[in-house]
């Protein structure tokens, strides 16, 4: 199924990819039935099957896809982002606040606050409506920041009651005389916060990367990630080519430019909706890749690269020159971390390549812990089948858990595991989880970090900063515990609530 | 003492949405209430709403205001399409089902989100069939269209004294001579909460009082709460947040209450405040008269030490003269007092952010006269960030040196008018708090150290006048 961009709405995952947010097995096992197996049993091969999903009576509270919405729409320069809402989902302004001074401090911008406005719904508004407070908050943002683009974002609430968003957002667009792109990213539409990713590059797609095309640049690659330094630059400026780092934080030029680029690459597959609908759309080609974690799949995804620019004649050397620059450091740190055991935690296919560059490292993983499984990917390609190529390159992962982040299910499979180190993304329960459990924990931040050759080096002393920390956590969890019961505490069965718990 | 009586929540009715939009928020919304349900131990909130809602409050407030952490694995119903198109009743029955299951807890919270409030779930009856059973859970409304953190606490505390303190065998026991019941800091909104009540509860310990503190790691939980209606005294000390409360156990218990809008900061106020509270008790003049001599002596060692700094001796810095703040009610006073009253500055701009309920504007208005004799602060309601701003940068000043206390918001307006910053409220992210205190008498050395800490470290690193020399 296409993008569709005639809709203000961006489809969910669940409906566009089939994701999940619940399972658990071996990583070949879902590999094999999940994407290109996933619902039609056309290309099952043997051994295939549907896709199945566990759910659970007991659930824990989660992220939601409006906060990666307006997160990474607040951080988008020169704009100003509406939040359409009651007060309580504007508190994560704080955070992201925080997190764009820390964005701008890594890149060499200028720090200060992003611009957004909380319209502040009552009572009143829930009743008769909440579209003349938008709409006047529409004019007080552009009469107060005088952005050169207005973001709306809707809530559970706006959604339930029914506010016209579109309709008042067209009728300020022609008052104000910029763009003003509704963000439709109601938390109860889908069950896993990842279509927040979907919601914002769905409106960038529609309103801010223009068609340009007697502008094309050989040049220009279009880089999609999820934030942090520009790790990407350095890969890939030896083949002649310059990095447009979208998402993430960046500016309306380099949204404009998204167009002409020669190729687009997408630093986790969880972010391909742009990538995919640039090259659907403008025919800017998607590279379709393995991710660059690990020396092997890097070599391939930077001859993908060079493929489709056609620098092919360039790669080779900048291959053997990177892998010279970093095998001594590189066998440094596998001596130091070889037959440690590593615990992954992150989504999708961040968590595939998180555990490729461990096990290029030395490190076991037999445990990982997703935070939501995409059977498919926007493209169709198998090619992005992250968790098939990781199986494949790498072997197996024993226990593969997928979990929307869920403090108790984690608590199990950490229990079961008994790792040295864990390291994690969304960092909120699994990284406080596994300190007072007495495991020394990388949180990453910055997903930039594992990438590309460099990437192992990153991740490597990073954990060799973290182990020692055991120390503290040793003793922090013998002094305290959690409020689970002594059953579930000795449980090490993520899913041994489910009625149908997996075999 | 009925189940239903939370409908006539004073608190909760005479909230209402301020009437502009806001930037740069500073509370949560009803259902970040549950803080304060996670601020007591062996208590766990259940949450009925969307996916991120509670996810969101409890970030905004702990995770990233002064790093406080606080135990965050709180069960939800994340609610989805389908519960709310064909309604979120039966999903709330199977988590709170598996909530007992699985989870550990003493006192169970049932708290409703935007949704259920929206698409009509009758919340109360699921609840109350397991009350009907023996398990000690409660129901607090806290839709977040419907308040802020602030009400929503009035909501939940009041939730737990009707629906769980009311039924305990021994409620009605009798008054507990010297046990105070203390209504004061906003847990998790302000970064110091913890060290705070930490310093109130050992000053009134400190002249003989048993004090159920209620909230934090000072707190001995729900033994406290138990105990509440035991009390001879309920406290409020906070401008208006927990006079409600204090109201409704009066006329449920008899339990009389004081009213201290004031948190005392420095010797001065705290050892008036102890004196009030002991005449108000009628606890032991001589124990509350030789903990305050003990306090007083060892505090003014420290100030008279201190007064070598504040004396100028080391004339580069610019010593603030002018105080502006930007916070809630409960600290901007406190502050105020302390920096107007004490330490002889100016009162500068006072913009207060919490949307207290209109009916509380006046006494809060009067709170601000006489910080010191003759000298009175006049206090503007504000919760929009890009308007206090503009109070700020816009107010007059000749021959003054500002100073501001406010939260990270205020970064950019403290550079704007050449003021130190010290982050005393929400969101304070770029403050790692941990016990500190700011009131009583320990708190205010700590206050001081921060805020001339921040003085010299302002003068000497980004005063450009100087650098010149």
């Amino acid at each position: 199924m296409a993008i569709n961009l005639r809709t203000p709405q961006a489809e969910t995952r669940e409906q566009r990819l089939g994701t999940i947010t619940q399972w658990e097995g071996r990583a070949q096992d879902l590999a094999r039935d999940s994407a290109f197996t996933y619902g039609c049993g056309r290309d099952c091969g043997p051994g295939g099957r549907r896709l199945c999903e566990l759910s659970s009576p007991y659930s824990q509270a989660t992220m939601c896809a409006e906060q990666i919405a307006v997160t990474n729409a607040t951080i988008i320069k020169d704009t100003v982002v509406i939040q359409h809402s009651p007060i309580g989902c504007a508190s994560s302004q704080s955070f992201t606040s925080r997190y764009s001074r820390d964005l701008a401090a890594r890149r060499g911008w200028k720090p200060e606050d992003p611009k957004s406005i909380c319209t502040n719904m009552g009572e009143q508004d829930m009743v008769f409506g909440g579209v003349e407070r938008l709409a006047d908050t529409i004019r007080t943002a552009f009469e107060r920041h005088h952005p050169r683009v207005i973001f709306v974002a809707t809530s559970c609430a706006t959604g339930i009651i029914g506010d016209d968003v579109d309709g008042t957002a067209r009728q300020l667009e022609d008052e104000i005389g910029i763009p003003v792109v509704p963000l439709h990213c109601e938390g109860f539409k889908s069950r896993h916060w990842s279509s927040g990713w979907d919601v914002i590059e769905h409106g960038i797609l529609r309103r801010l990367a223009p068609q340009r095309p007697h502008e094309k640049r050989d040049d220009l690659l279009n880089v999609i990630h999820l934030g942090g330094p520009d790790v990407f630059s350095p890969l890939v400026n030896p083949l002649g080519l310059q990095v447009n780092l979208v998402m993430g934080g960046q500016s309306l030029e380099r949204l404009a430019d998204l167009s002409t680029a020669a190729a687009t690459v997408t630093m986790c597959f969880v972010l391909s909706y742009l990538a995919t609908g640039l090259e659907q759309e403008y025919g800017v080609p998607e590279i379709r890749a393995p991710l660059p974690y690990g020396l092997d799949a890097t070599d391939n995804w930077l001859r993908d690269i060079a493929r489709v620019t056609k620098r092919e004649h360039l790669v080779e050397a900048v291959i053997a020159s990177e892998r010279a620059r970093i095998a001594p450091e590189l066998a440094r740190l596998h001596k130091l971390l070889k037959g440690k055991k590593g615990f992954v935690a992150a989504g999708a296919a961040f968590a595939h390549g998180l555990i490729a560059d461990l096990r290029e490292l030395g490190v076991t993983v037999d445990d990982a812990f997703s935070f939501h499984h995409d059977p498919s990917t926007d493209s169709k390609d198998a090619e992005q089948d992250s968790l098939g190529h990781l199986v494949q390159a790498t072997g197996d992962v024993e226990h593969f858990t997928v979990s929307p982040d869920q403090h108790f299910q984690a608590h199990a499979a950490l229990k079961r595991a008994n790792p040295d180190f864990v390291i994690c993304r969304h960092s909120g329960s699994m990284a406080s989880l596994a300190g007072r459990m007495g495991i020394p924990v990388l949180p990453i931040f910055y997903s930039n970090d594992g990438i590309g050759y460099e990437g192992l080096l990153t991740i490597g002393r990073a954990i060799l900063r973290v182990l020692p920390r055991r120390r503290f956590y040793e003793d922090v969890a013998a002094h305290s515990r959690f409020p689970y019961q002594q059953w579930w505490l000795d449980e090490t069965n993520p899913y041994a609530l489910s009625a149908d718990a997996a075999e | 003492m009925n189940f239903q009586t939370r409908i006539d929540d004073d608190a909760r009715g005479s909230f209402s949405a301020p009437p502009g939009p806001i930037e740069q928020v500073r509370y949560a919304c009803a259902l970040g209430a549950l803080a304060s349900v996670i601020a007591i131990d062996r208590a766990i909130p259940i949450t009925h709403c969307g996916p991120g809602c509670a996810t969101k409050q409890f970030q905004a407030l702990s995770s990233i205001s002064g790093y406080q952490g606080g135990e965050f694995h709180v069960p939800s119903t994340n609610i989805g399409n389908k519960e709310v198109i064909f309604g979120g009743a039966d999903r709330l029955d199977e988590l709170i089902a598996s909530t007992l299951k699985v989870m550990e807890a003493e006192l169970y919270v049932v708290q409703s989100g935007c949704i259920p409030g929206l698409v009509g779930d009758d919340v109360a009856n699921v609840v109350n069939g397991y009350r009907r059973r023996g398990v000690p859970i409660v129901f607090a409304e806290t839709l977040g269209y419907q308040g802020n953190n602030f009400t929503g606490h009035e909501s939940v505390v009041r939730a737990i004294l009707d629906q769980y303190v009311a039924k305990q065998a021994d409620a009605a026991a009798k008054v507990r001579k010297g046990l105070i019941n203390v209504w004061s800091l906003l847990p998790y909104q302000n970064p110091f909460w913890r060290g705070d009540l930490t310093e109130i509860g050992r000053i009134l310990e400190g002249i003989g009082l048993e004090v159920n503190i209620l909230f934090g790691p000072a707190s001995r939980g729900l033994e406290e709460w138990r105990a509440i209606p035991q009390a001879e005294l309920n406290l409020v000390l906070a401008p208006w947040l927990g006079i409600s409360l204090a109201k409704r156990l009066e006329e449920v218990y008899g339990t009389p209450f004081l009213h201290v809008p004031a948190i005392p900061i420095g010797a001065r106020a705290t050892g008036a405040f102890l004196r009030q509270v002991a005449d108000a008790i009628g606890a032991d003049a001589d124990c509350v008269e030789s903990f305050i001599a003990r306090e007083e002596r060892e505090y003014y060692h420290y100030l008279r030490d201190f007064a070598q700094f504040y004396a100028g001796c080391t004339s580069q810095y610019r010593l603030p003269s002018e105080i502006n703040i930007v916070g809630e009610s409960a600290y901007a006073l406190a502050i105020a007092k302390f920096f107007v009253g004490d330490l002889g500055l100016n009162p500068g701009v006072i913009v207060l952010t919490e949307n207290p309920p209109e009916s509380e504007l006046p006494a809060i208005r009067a709170a601000f006269r006489d910080l010191a004799p003759g000298v009175d602060g006049e206090p503007v309601f504000e919760a929009d960030g890009y308007l206090a701003h503009d109070l700020i940068t816009k107010h007059p000043r000749v021959g003054e040196y500002p100073i501001l206390f406010g939260s990270t918001w205020e970064a950019s307006t403290a550079g704007e008018i050449g003021a130190p910053l010290v982050e005393i409220s929400y969101p304070a992210t770029d403050e790692v708090v941990i016990a500190r205190s700011y009131v009583g008498y320990r708190g205010a050395l700590q206050l001081l150290e921060r805020a001339y800490t921040t003085v010299v470290r302002q003068s000497t690193e980004e005063n450009p006048e100087l650098a010149a020399i």
